[in-house]
């Protein structure tokens, strides 16, 4: 089989829009599970100790943000396979 | 009546934004919708050339920004009162709101010390990101230049504030505190500080924006409205957390270990 005759580019499209739709899904819901623990736990500690709810607050908060960290490098990744892919030259040839 | 007052207020908001829909409609009708792809659309436009400085969209969009700031805080500040008016109360509760940012991560008495460039990262950063909802406009942000600079500001202050306020040597001392292996640990995490600072910025606001451009081009007219409502809220978010985060980070550099 000859592979050189394969419409390269095509499948090039594919394979991207392939991975990036389970890629997505992945990093969306994994730290959705871990910032639903957060909110989980600090509901339950504001609520154990209401005094202690502002210093709870801002460390729920900050927690919060690093785990949405993480979703947002699987988005600036799928971003960059989908609109700005570096490999896009090598394997279309411009 | 204070119910009323809030449903008022919130009434406001959505026909300003209502407007500003209408008028970005108005504008993209001209040029025809089908035109761009959804790439061009986000990405930074070139539009002239200093030498081999590329000046894009993004750099007069902040000028103009930097330029309407700096005016709006002369001509305010100018006519400060005892008795405090509509447009000063609004800009002492963010004010005050700052320094209680400050005061619980990095210390009571470092207040006026940092005050200028918290506020400034805070303020740059809301207006920033509030600045795609004009219409003709886009916000600074989603070019991952101008995330990268604010975080780099962070990254050279950490370092600056932790040797000013605790010495050259005992600054050093820190990376090595436990044991010596933690060196590369503690450098490395250094790096990763300002690039989630940056990544996280970036990623939120670009994918408000390109929710927002499909969303005009698949239903135009009035469709938009939520989701711009919506990126209010995130980008006022996305300010709160950076700010929070580069005090947190220049916090643990100016008092840590000081027990």
């Amino acid at each position: 089989m000859d592979w050189s005759t394969l419409p390269w580019d095509k499948i090039f499209v594919i394979v991207t829009v392939l991975v990036a739709g389970p890629g997505i899904i992945a990093g969306i819901a994994v730290p959705a599970i871990g910032q639903a623990i957060v909110a989980f736990s600090g509901l339950r500690a504001i609520s154990r100790q209401p005094e202690a709810g502002d210093k709870i607050n801002s460390i729920v908060l900050l927690s919060l943000a690093m785990l949405e960290s993480l979703a947002i490098y699987v988005l600036a990744v799928i971003l960059i396979l989908i609109f700005a892919n570096p490999m896009r030259t090598f394997i279309m040839g411009n | 009546m204070k119910k009323n007052k809030k449903l008022m207020t919130l009434l406001v908001v959505i026909l300003i934004v209502t407007a500003m829909a209408v008028i970005s409609y108005q504008i993209r009708a001209k040029t025809g919708f089908e035109s761009k792809p959804i790439s061009e659309e986000i990405a930074p436009q070139l539009i002239f050339m200093i030498g081999p400085i590329e000046v894009t969209s993004t750099v007069i969009n902040t000028w103009v920004m930097i330029g309407v700031l700096g005016f709006a805080s002369y001509w305010i500040g100018r006519s400060f009162k005892v008795r405090p008016g509509m447009v000063q109360n609004a800009i002492e509760w963010l004010i005050e709101a700052i320094e209680g940012i400050i005061s619980k991560n990095i210390g009571k008495d470092n207040v006026p010390s940092f005050l200028p460039l918290v506020a400034g990262l805070a303020i740059f950063i809301g207006v920033a990101n509030l600045l795609g909802l004009f219409p003709g406009l886009r916000s600074p942000t989603p070019d991952i230049n101008t995330p990268l600079a604010m975080a780099l500001i962070v990254f050279i202050s950490v370092p600056y504030f932790g040797i000013k306020s605790k010495g050259f040597w005992r600054y050093i001392k820190h990376y090595f505190e436990p044991i010596f292996l933690m060196l590369p640990i503690e450098i490395t995490s250094e790096f990763a500080h300002t690039l989630s600072l940056s990544f996280r910025l970036f990623g939120n606001i670009m994918g408000e924006e390109i929710i927002i451009a499909i969303l005009f081009m698949i239903a135009p007219f009035i469709v938009p409205v939520p989701m711009m409502l919506f990126s209010i809220f995130t980008g006022v978010l996305q300010a709160y957390i950076f700010t929070l985060l580069a005090c947190v980070y220049i916090g643990g550099a100016v008092k840590a270990h000081q027990s």
